[in-house]
């Protein structure tokens, strides 16, 4: 089980997508509420663009809408399955971009100034966005998954459709990447603040 | 200071990942609308919106309700003035017509019993 704070069990989750399709019009809502937070989470950390963020979540909903009448339960988890529609998107989205320079693509907007515990918080967000956003494409994907959505290796690796040992090598160098472009702002990040 | 010190350490690392977790970005109102407005419109099956709907189409629709009601108001106005080749079974059904009398002297007549046994 994962023990990401904001993961539902997979049965739920499927239970819900079956409910869907007979007809239930709750199971959608409760579904969405479910799904969507993490879906646009990682679309938003990936992309590092609130606007492509919202498209491919949305893009992806439709599709598990779509496939609701097919869906054969215990063959994948409803979550991997949209995280790998989603990580697809994605990649769709970042080799359309091509050549468009790092600082050309907008900062996400913060989230909630009073959840994030003041500007410094705000201020580490932005520093790892930028620094998530110079990664090449599959290892910021890696990254996001594996330390902030807090997947298992086993599942990212059924998300990225590579092996187990890929993944583990994608989030070692996608980590080396991440220290060598914050590298020179530990002061601006003040974590001599912090008490860990 | 010396290089070491102004790199990010694992533990540090660590923490921005965390600032991330704890923060994650709000899904837009307008987002979530949209993605429910898809939902219902993408649903394969409508559930029925009351009991009478289920009711109307357990009896075929609206063909199938027109159909019974016209046979009920046929069946019934021949009921109430058949056509004069029909017999009147209202006439019949209220003892407005008299009965045939059977002739059954020969099935109960003396010596028939006998012959049989």
């Amino acid at each position: 089980m994962n023990m990401h704070a904001g993961n539902t069990e997979p049965d739920t989750e499927a239970e819900l997508l079956a409910r869907y399709a007979a007809g239930d019009p709750a199971a959608a809502r409760l579904l969405a509420a479910q799904v969507t937070p993490r879906m646009f989470a990682h679309a938003l950390r990936v992309l590092g663009d609130q606007a492509e963020a919202e498209d491919v979540t949305q893009d992806a909903m439709m599709r598990l809408w779509s496939i609701a009448p097919e869906w054969r339960t215990g063959e994948a988890k409803v979550s991997t399955w949209l995280y790998r529609v989603v990580a697809n998107l994605c990649i769709d989205r970042l080799r359309k971009r091509g050549g468009v320079p790092l600082e050309d693509i907008a900062e996400p907007a913060d989230p909630a100034p009073s959840a994030v515990q003041g500007m410094q918080q705000a201020t580490r967000l932005d520093a790892l966005q930028a620094a998530l956003n110079s990664l090449p494409d599959r290892q910021r994907q890696a990254v996001v998954l594996r330390h902030i959505d807090g997947l298992g290796n086993p599942q990212i690796a059924e998300v990225l459709e590579i092996g187990v040992e890929a993944v583990e090598s994608l989030t070692a160098r996608g980590k080396r990447a991440l220290k060598t472009a914050l590298e020179g702002r530990k002061d601006a990040l003040g974590f001599e603040d912090d008490t860990i | 200071m010396t290089r070491s010190d102004k790199n990010t350490t694992d533990t540090e690392l660590e923490t921005l990942f965390a600032a991330a977790r704890s923060a994650p970005p709000p899904v837009p109102d307008a987002l979530m609308s949209q993605i429910l407005a898809d939902a219902q419109r993408m649903q394969p099956i409508q559930p029925a919106t009351g009991g009478f709907v289920s009711w109307l189409r357990a009896l075929g629709g609206g063909p199938g309700v027109g159909g019974l009601v016209f046979a009920t108001c046929v069946g019934f106005w021949i009921g109430v003035a058949p056509p004069a080749n029909l017999p009147d079974l209202a006439g019949q059904l209220l003892n407005l017509q008299s009965s045939t009398d059977i002739d059954d002297s020969d099935l109960t007549g003396f010596g028939w019993d006998i012959e049989e046994g």
